[in-house]
């Protein structure tokens, strides 16, 4: 039987996962703008309005440490950090387009090697995502596979009914033990889901623009693609699905920590060695590394497109580069 | 694979040129030396505390005793730092990352290793597993370009191996001085001349390149002339692997990484992807 939440229940089932000790990260205000972070209280939960940077954060900081050093009398001695001591998280009210990306993410994270740190925040955090009833001109998740009401990626998914309240439906087993759990929060019945927001994107054809990319890597297109990229990296770090890192080490010879961030194939200097070798040397070898990563290579390894639609590289970008022009020009190309 | 960085402590330290450093390290404790090994052209990743991490192919083969030989340039932050420490001093270990050379699939072959600078480092890991094991390979030639003479680093244990391991051996440089007789210490040209004049039965043999980006597409010219297949032309990728663990994504080339796929590539797998040479 289908089950429904009203906004109170929910704000106060965030309040009795908070009092459990949980971490809950949801889209909150900050400052002026929304953004995913861990959130104190039930009322201060934002639904509806897409955060200004993705979810991926929640399982792949923007910068986390990944060891520290310390020098003693026997020299210098490493600690790895303790995956295992993550919190268990809840994160609520992500749209489609950012409730599906971490399961995009598990291919890479897991492919050769297990990378704990983002394994473990997988594991012990339930998606709870949000069907879109609105869209911006920048929303393109219909182009390429998902839509406003698609659950992939969610153990559960909450749907806006007319009057109020969400239809919250159980995804995945995980999903389902959690409704179990707090079935008292629940109502039955019927309700009538408001009619979910309707992208203007049409689908592209992924596996033709995969087929030209295969067989263009010098086309003079990419020239004319990245002439304006400024190489900011604002497109990646906002990306659900970008997930460049860099690890740096910070301290001093006696104490320190090495760090994991974000990075962007974008930089200048991503590629760059010490002795000056750059394999990347202008902009649109690296523009075009950032279109074949996410719509041949990935696709090629892992069977996906490392794309979920979100927009956020649309409205972001400084000098208006819109990733949809780019491949609706390179399908037109026979 | 040794996943946390583990101490080594710094047994030697020699200079090689005046940028250019020689260390011996030694893995500290017994239970990781005995479980470390690698194949030649494998890489390890590095670290000083308080500067960071970089990745190196030791010029070594591994023992038991957990040795690790490496030739540093002083170019960045992490070699800078590397070069002021000391004899006794630490540094941190992990990997080996990468492919390596395919040993195996060397075997019963004719082979030429052609080193430029300081791309001598895997190809004398390479040479020291041939000669230890040099009746499972054909002849071997090994061809080392540099600058000028006094840039053939470890000109002389190459030559002690290919005298005990039935190696030819040949050197070039770009320019050298003249002695009193008006002679020059050594042949002057690019590799590329040295091939000119080598007998190569291409089809049972493999190459093997290690040197300056430059170096690469005009030794892929010349063995391609020469005959060579383009899988049995072995190219050893420089790029700026970070995590070695085929994620953080700096060393992608095409849909390759280097940190997993390579660094060893044959030049079939790299012909169609611009930029990788």
């Amino acid at each position: 039987m289908t089950k429904t939440i009203t906004e109170q229940k929910l704000r106060s089932l965030m309040d009795l996962l908070l009092k459990e000790g949980r971490r809950v990260v949801a889209p909150r205000q900050a400052g002026s703008i929304v953004l995913y972070e861990p959130i104190d209280s039930g009322e201060q939960l934002v639904l509806g309005i897409m955060p200004r940077r993705s979810a991926k954060e929640t399982f792949f900081p923007l910068c986390e440490t990944i060891l520290t050093y310390g020098k003693d009398g026997n020299g210098v001695m490493v600690s790895d950090v303790d995956a295992g001591a993550f919190p268990e998280t809840i994160l609520v009210g992500a749209p489609p387009c950012d409730a599906a990306a971490p399961a995009v993410l598990d291919a890479v994270f897991s492919w050769d090697y297990n990378d704990e740190f983002f394994l473990e925040r997988r594991k012990k955090t339930i998606i709870i995502g949000l069907a879109c009833t609105a869209a911006d001109d920048a929303c393109f998740c219909t182009a390429v596979g998902l839509s406003p009401r698609d659950d992939k990626g969610s153990d559960l998914f909450l749907t806006p009914v007319a009057g109020g309240g969400y239809l919250c439906d159980a995804v995945t087993k995980k999903g389902k033990v959690f409704l179990d759990t707090y079935a008292s929060f629940l109502a039955g019945g019927e309700a009538k889901p408001l009619p979910s927001a309707e992208p203007a994107a049409t689908p592209l054809d992924l596996a033709g623009i995969k087929d030209w990319l295969e067989s263009n890597f010098e086309s003079p297109l990419w020239q004319e693609f990245a002439d304006r990229c400024a190489g900011c990296g604002a497109c990646a770090f906002l990306c659900p699905v970008c997930h460049c890192f860099d690890i740096v080490d910070e301290g001093t010879e006696t104490k320190g920590a090495r760090r994991k961030s974000w990075d962007a194939c974008g930089f200048g200097k991503f590629t760059n060695h010490a002795s000056g070798h750059n394999p990347r040397d202008i902009q649109n070898k690296r523009y075009r590394n950032r279109i074949m990563h996410k719509f041949k290579y990935y696709q090629d390894k892992f069977g996906q497109t490392l794309c979920t639609g979100c927009g956020r590289c649309v409205r972001s970008c400084p000098v208006g580069i819109d990733i949809r022009a780019v491949l609706e020009e390179i399908q037109a190309k026979p | 694979m040794i996943e946390t960085p583990v101490p080594a402590v710094i047994l030697a330290m020699k200079p090689l040129a005046p940028d250019i450093l020689f260390f011996s390290l030694q893995l500290d404790t017994g239970t990781v030396s005995s479980n470390f090994s690698f194949v030649p052209g494998q890489f390890l990743q590095i670290s000083a505390a308080g500067a960071g991490e970089a990745p190196f192919s030791p010029v070594n083969l591994p023992g038991d005793d957990g040795v690790i030989e490496l030739c540093i340039r002083k170019a960045g932050h992490v070699t800078a730092k590397l070069h002021t420490l000391q004899t006794g001093d630490y540094v941190h270990v992990r990997g080996p990352f990468g492919n390596g050379f395919p040993v195996k699939q060397m075997e019963g072959q004719d082979l030429f290793l052609l080193a430029g600078g300081l791309g001598i480092v895997p190809l004398h890991s390479l040479l020291s597993y041939l000669v230890m094991h040099r009746q499972r390979f054909g002849a071997i030639t090994f061809m080392y370009g540099a600058k000028e003479p006094s840039a053939l680093f470890l000109r002389q244990e190459l030559q002690d191996m290919a005298c005990t391991g039935n190696i030819k051996f040949m050197v070039t440089v770009e320019f050298a001085p003249e002695d009193e007789t008006g002679k020059t210490s050594c042949n002057i040209g690019l590799l590329p001349d040295l091939l000119q004049g080598a007998i190569i039965t291409a089809e049972r043999s493999y190459a093997a390149v290690c040197g300056p980006p430059a170096l690469y597409k005009c030794l892929v010219g010349e063995l391609k002339t020469l005959g060579f297949k383009e899988e049995r032309i072995l190219l050893s990728l420089e790029r700026r692997m970070k995590c070695g663990l085929g994620r953080c994504a700096h060393c992608a080339v095409g849909q390759d990484l280097c940190c997993i796929d390579g660094p060893v590539f044959p030049y079939s797998a790299l012909k169609g992807i611009e930029g990788a040479l």
